[in-house]
């Protein structure tokens, strides 16, 4: 199967085409000696692009033999754009990628294995292990995180006051599921708005609640680590919270896609809702800065919470300087420097010593993020690995499964049925 | 396919046959150089298509036949993503439905409003420069995420469309966020964005001569007769044009479908327009083979109605430029 | 419908003002997500994302400050020079290279004229996204990836069979005694092409320089593929820096640079929307 027997000009042109993609490297310049030119590329904002740029400054004045050309753009045009440059054979050398496409991509053999330059030019001995392990692949280090974030809850306190309901924010201090659900229905009973954004359409979530009761979205093996059973428990659980305002409407929770503008609480539908810490300051520059953070619930002694890269870095397999892009990364990652420049670009630094460095002179969303994460620091629990290949694409059909749940067109247990089912074609693929 | 469509073009002679002799006898010398100076206007056609357009679309139609990740070499599958197309992918055939509904309701109404527009504009008045640009604005503004949140601020609950159709007492809801309307709001973006047909059936408008319009209100024509007998008949070329054009435009509309429902075709996939399903195979779930062979379904299934409307063409387009 | 022939005298002057009205009335409706468009240019950050109001509450000319202190690496003139350079180089490579290509096909007996006409089609008919990366592949084999040629050459090869398509429909209004005439007075083709279906194609070529200009302004997907140097980029691309997902994004200079944005093409439409006008001169040539 594997021989391609057809041939013409179009097999010479998809010859040609992975010729040209297995020849041409990217950047210029040999991997021995003399000046080499490295391409790093990321998605991100102006401030996260500004201070990145910075910091690639920084290396190329300590590093005059090492030339740096850099790219960013927003986030989908980030991977439609990083797919036709890898595809098309001009990949860049260093990439910037998130949980789910770090699988993919590894799993593409996209990525270089970085655990032959680990503990000599990549440091990786002051970042915490639960962290690595999201760049994780099949027990290989394909990608360092950039940053570090965690499961939250982020809420408009003056909601809740309202209600009467006060929501854990002490160190120490946790909830259980029914005390969340009861909190929820009241603040959505007293006021106009929703108790939380619905949450079950992000995999991300369910998975915090799979770790809660000791299993995971996926096996070590990369296999589905759930059955239909517990995702409509799951489900069912947040519907008995929708019929009393407890969680958004369906017409708010469609939207959901984890960014500032569709977020409930900016557009003033929600008082509060789960993501990731590292979207705090986007939350406050949108909504503005009443707002707190507090920890997801749990039924058990697990919080279910994770240290989690919110950004990794990767080297290209195909980079002729992998060298060189490994030693920008080590910079980006465990350089004080650096460390002082980046600040909290990409979540609170991985590296603990940076981490605490930034975190002391903190202000504002990155304030908050190094308060909740230093509250919440005995909670975090064991990690979550990388997501394996075909990830996206369930993570896609599982929120498209449940539109279909809220909006009533199928049941929960249908539903839940039809994840697995999708989800099985997608990992086989 | 290319005879029906050749219909449509040559009025009047037959093509040769393509196998004919390239040698020719010496009446025909004079057309020779004729043709030799068709292939030299045409050069820069021939060079592009030579150059950027026969080669990705002949590796697009081999990648239909592969299981091909965008990363690793493609592999020959045979008809495998065509098999799996028809017979085992639900949402393929939601999107091609979805994509129905779609065409169907958006281009007549956009060109619906693109005729009336252009006729209301067509006519000497003070001021009408600037209120063809007024209607043009729209279509400016692309598909951009700043579309995309001025289209939130009208359909969604509490939105503008909301509140004016509330006020007389139809209680909707936000269309955006309710699969049985979000669709209507992509149709109603390609209908608000009529400022290019608009323009083509205005240069259309200039060039029936005045002339037809006096005789026809000599011969006591209303207003309703002279738009059946003078205009549209005039401007039938212009209007087989647009209709063509939009059609194949609505078939591959995503944009807007992208940046409205973020990339995902929701709410419950009632926005899935076939081409945002392509990308999604494509570059989401890395089927890029997949997306091959749905992008040569698509283009089959264009083309067959292309010349089904060539077809129907030589029985209602008028051209002043053919021997009739 | 055609009003400008009841010039009678008895009821005129009503008739012009319930045309405004009518115009008027239409395009306020029309208009009114371009107004909510600008206005929103003129909230404050927290204002624009969590509210549908169509006025600020507190309006504020700090987005378009911000724009104009610099987007990216460079001033946001950098990128309307930009733009304006690939607009600019479009727009001639279509006008020349369409109009050639469909003076032949509308006109020109030559062998395979059907199946060209057919393929050319069928160019248009395929979606973008399956061609994008042997396209890619082509540019990057010529060397030109992250230049402005990936976006200017197609043009000039004719690659926009739309405005081909376009053009053989309006040549193909044009009486054909024209050219019969013009030939009897010795013209070849190309002398027909220059004397005849040239000037008479004006409002065509208008219309294809109009859209293709900003329909190159407005085109995100193919710049944002080919330009990789901030220092290249265009507006499009330079407005995306202003959103992120993940982090915070700065919705109100997006707005206030999206406004800026139309500024040029609208201009562009005005100034060139009278020569469609002047396409009526054309008609008296016929009769």
């Amino acid at each position: 199967m594997g021989r391609v027997s057809r041939r013409g000009a179009a097999g010479l042109l998809v010859g040609l085409m992975s010729l040209t993609a297995a020849l041409s490297g990217c950047g210029a310049g040999d991997s021995a000696d003399g000046p080499v030119t490295l391409r790093f590329v990321w998605w991100g904002n102006e401030d996260r692009a500004k201070v990145t740029r910075a910091a690639v400054d920084e290396f190329q004045k300590r590093n005059p033999d090492i030339k740096v050309e850099t790219e960013y753009s927003g986030y989908d045009a980030y991977f439609q754009k990083l797919s036709t440059q890898v595809a098309g054979g001009a990949g860049p050398d260093l990439l910037q990628l998130d949980r789910a496409t770090v699988g993919e991509y590894a799993g593409r053999n996209v990525l270089a294995d970085l655990g032959e330059y680990a503990g000599k030019d990549l440091k990786i001995d002051k970042i915490p292990p639960n962290l690595l392990e999201g760049g994780k692949v099949d027990g290989k280090q394909y990608a360092v995180a950039g940053g570090a974030t965690t499961q939250m809850l982020i809420f408009v306190p003056s909601h809740f006051e309202a209600a009467g309901v006060k929501v854990p924010t002490a160190p120490g201090e946790k909830w259980t599921w029914a005390q969340f659900a009861e909190a929820m229905g009241k603040v959505g009973a007293a006021g106009q708005v929703a108790g939380t954004t619905d949450f079950g359409w992000a995999i991300d979530w369910f998975e915090v609640w799979l770790h809660q009761h000791g299993k995971s979205l996926y096996t070590p093996e990369g296999k589905l680590g759930f059955t239909a059973d517990e995702l409509a428990e799951y489900w069912e659980m947040i519907g008995t919270m929708r019929a009393g305002k407890g969680v958004s409407p369906a017409e708010v929770t469609t939207k959901m896609d984890g960014s500032v503008q569709n977020s409930g609480i900016v557009t003033k539908q929600s008082a509060s809702e789960i993501g990731y810490d590292s979207g705090v300051t986007g939350y406050f520059g949108a909504f503005g800065t009443d707002l707190k953070v507090a920890p997801l619930p749990s039924d058990a002694a697990e919080s279910g919470m994770a240290a989690m890269p919110p950004v990794s870095f990767a080297v290209s397999q195909r980079s002729k300087n992998k060298e060189a892009a490994v030693k920008l990364l080590d910079f980006l990652v465990n350089d004080p420097e650096a460390g002082k420049l980046l600040g909290a670009s990409r979540g609170v630094p991985p590296n603990e010593e940076i981490r605490a460095q930034v975190c002391a002179t903190a202000e504002g969303g990155s304030k908050a993020v190094c308060d909740y994460e230093a509250a919440q620091k005995d909670k975090i629990g064991p990690a979550f690995g990388a997501w394996p290949t075909g990830s996206s694409a369930i993570k896609r059909d599982f929120q498209r499964t449940y539109d279909d749940v809220i909006f009533n067109r199928v049941s929960v247990a249908d539903a839940a049925k039809r994840v697995i089912q999708d989800a099985e074609k997608s990992l086989g693929s | 396919m290319t005879q029906s469509v050749l219909a449509g073009t040559s009025g009047t002679s037959r093509p040769e046959v393509a196998d004919s002799p390239p040698l020719a006898t010496a009446p025909r010398g004079r057309k020779r150089r004729g043709q030799g100076v068709a292939y030299l206007f045409l050069s820069p056609w021939i060079i592009g298509a030579t150059l950027l357009t026969i080669g990705p679309m002949a590796a697009s139609l081999y990648l239909s036949f592969t299981d091909y990740d965008l990363f690793s070499p493609p592999n020959w599958i045979g008809v495998e993503n065509y098999v799996t197309m028809f017979t085992g992918d639900e949402r393929f055939w939601h999107a091609a439905w979805v994509t129905t509904k779609y065409v169907l309701i958006s281009v007549p109404l956009k060109l619906g409003l693109a005729l009336a527009v252009a006729m209301l504009l067509n006519r000497p008045r003070m001021g009408v420069g600037l209120y063809r640009s007024a209607f043009y604005a729209p279509s400016l503004l692309g598909a951009s995420v700043s579309v995309a949140l001025a289209w939130r601020a009208l359909f969604s609950t509490d939105g503008t469309v909301d509140k004016v159709l509330a006020s007389v007492g139809v209680d909707t809801g936000g269309w955006v966020d309710q699969p049985q309307y979000a669709l209507l709001t992509l149709v109603a973006l390609a209908a608000w964005q009529f400022g290019a047909p608009m323009v083509i059936f205005l240069a259309g408008l200039k060039q029936v001569p005045k002339e037809l319009y006096e005789a026809a209100a000599i011969d006591g024509a209303g207003p309703a007769r002279r738009f059946l007998s003078v205009t549209l008949p005039m401007l039938s070329p212009v209007i087989l044009f647009n209709l063509v054009l939009e059609t194949i435009h609505a078939f591959q509309a995503f944009t807007g479908a992208f940046v409205v429902s973020s990339g995902r075709g929701g709410p419950s996939d009632s926005t899935l327009l076939y081409p945002l399903y392509l990308y999604q195979r494509g570059f989401t779930d890395f089927r890029m083979g997949y997306a091959s062979a749905m992008a040569w379904v698509l283009l089959a299934v264009v083309a067959i109605l292309t010349a089904l409307v060539f077809r129907s063409a030589r029985r209602w387009v008028f051209y002043a430029g053919e021997d009739r | 419908m055609s009003t400008s022939l009841a010039s009678t005298g008895k009821v005129v002057w009503p008739r012009k003002v319930v045309w405004h009205v009518l115009v008027l009335g239409v395009l306020l409706v029309l208009l009114y997500p371009v107004i909510w468009l600008v206005s929103t240019s003129f909230k404050p950050a927290t204002e624009v994302i969590s509210t549908l109001a169509l006025l600020p509450r507190e309006p504020t000319g700090n987005n378009y400050a911000e724009v104009f202190d610099g987007v990216g690496e460079f001033g946001v003139l950098h990128y309307f020079w930009n733009s304006l350079m690939i607009s600019a180089g479009a727009v001639v490579g279509n006008v020349v290279s369409c109009s050639l290509a469909a003076y032949a096909f509308g006109r020109l007996h030559f062998r395979g004229r059907g199946p060209m006409f057919g393929f050319m089609m069928i160019t248009i008919m395929l979606p973008q996204h399956v061609v994008l990366i042997p396209q890619y592949v082509i540019f990057q084999q010529m060397d030109m990836v992250n230049t402005f040629w990936p976006l200017i050459l197609p043009k000039f090869l004719a690659t926009d069979a739309f405005f081909i398509f376009l053009m053989v429909q309006f040549i193909r209004t044009l009486p054909r005694e024209l050219d019969e005439a013009a030939t009897l007075d010795g013209c070849g083709p190309v002398g027909v092409f220059r004397h005849v279906i040239l000037p008479l194609l004006r409002p065509a070529l208008i219309t294809t320089a109009i859209f293709t200009f900003i329909w190159t302004w407005n085109d995100f997907f193919s710049q944002l593929i080919y330009l990789n140097d901030p220092e290249k980029f265009t507006l499009p691309l330079a407005l995306q820096l202003f959103i992120d997902q993940a982090t915070q994004s700065a919705f109100g200079p997006m707005f206030a640079m999206s406004v800026l944005a139309l500024l040029p093409i609208g201009l562009f439409f005005l100034a060139f929307q009278r020569f469609l006008v002047d396409g009526v001169a054309t008609s008296g040539i016929k009769g």
